[in-house]
């Protein structure tokens, strides 16, 4: 494969030094959302009062959020995929779709956070709502920071200069696809089990 | 990374669509409240897998890059076994 002429000598370990990077990263971003995520799963059970704390989201925009950032894991995907073909015009296609998505995912997540304040419902008022704006909070700038890298992406692809750079496309690809992840369990840890 | 042929990634995403709103939905159907948290926990674990098998291409990677997505989670659960016990010992 063309990614292994970028190591200057035999490398050690069987894989590309960029994607082994990339995944220790993601390693540390598993235990940092894991730790929340348990914390909050033990609080959680502890309080069982926050169930109705938790019955104030609103079910409906989380999911067109969901579907957003699940089509946006698609959309960047094929952009990967047309890198594989050299197709550097649908790179820059499928790159821009992704940004305006994730865009999207987090102009709504801004919109949700201020009908949760406008009502009342801040960090003080309750132990969930602590972990609701940390939570979403702390993946809303994971978002916001894939869109800035995707955006780097996109631009150098308009500008016809990806080629030397292309295989960070499945680099920010493998973080984007995480972030994503990352939501799918906090949909239905916030919205999903207040019934 | 090995040749391999891309996925059909474009099914993935639709099975992805069907299983979130598919666990939207079985919220609204009356059943025991544990018996529905299990359902809905065991379709995101489902979509997190895909997501990674599929468009992670974890399918396709050495044992080294399994491990390194498999060994945080492990400890994960050893950190949620250790703390519960706080919670159902002490109602």
């Amino acid at each position: 494969m063309q990614r292994e002429a970028t190591h200057a000598v035999a490398p050690a370990v069987p894989v590309p030094a960029a994607k082994l990077g990339m995944w220790w990263f993601l390693a540390s971003e598993i235990v940092t959302f894991g730790g929340i995520i348990v914390a909050y799963l033990v609080f959680r059970l502890a309080h069982p009062q926050w169930l109705e704390e938790a019955a104030h989201l609103s079910v409906p925009i989380a999911t067109f959020n969901t579907l957003v950032l699940l089509t946006s894991s698609l959309t960047m995907v094929l952009a990967f995929a047309a890198v594989d073909r050299g197709d550097e015009r649908r790179v820059a296609t499928w790159l821009a779709l992704t940004v305006a998505l994730g865009l999207v995912f987090v102009l709504v997540k801004a919109y949700e956070w201020r009908h949760e304040i406008a009502a009342g419902r801040v960090p003080g008022e309750s132990g969930f709502w602590g972990f609701y704006y940390g939570m979403t909070g702390l993946h809303a700038l994971h978002v916001l920071g894939g869109v800035v890298v995707n955006a780097c992406l996109l631009i150098a692809a308009l500008r016809r200069r990806l080629e030397p750079i292309a295989h960070r496309v499945e680099m920010a690809g493998l973080y984007w696809h995480f972030v994503d992840i990352v939501w799918i369990f906090l949909f239905p840890l916030l919205y999903l089990s207040t019934h | 990374m090995e040749a391999h042929a891309h996925p059909n990634y474009v099914a993935i995403w639709v099975w992805l669509l069907i299983l979130a709103l598919f666990s939207v939905m079985i919220t609204a159907v009356p059943m025991p409240h544990p018996l529905m948290v299990t359902v809905v926990f065991v379709v995101a674990a489902v979509k997190a897998i895909l997501v990674a098998l599929y468009y992670m291409h974890l399918r396709f990677e050495q044992l080294l890059i399994y491990s390194l997505a498999l060994a945080p989670l492990i400890c994960l659960a050893v950190l949620l076994l250790v703390l519960l016990p706080d919670i159902v010992y002490h109602p």
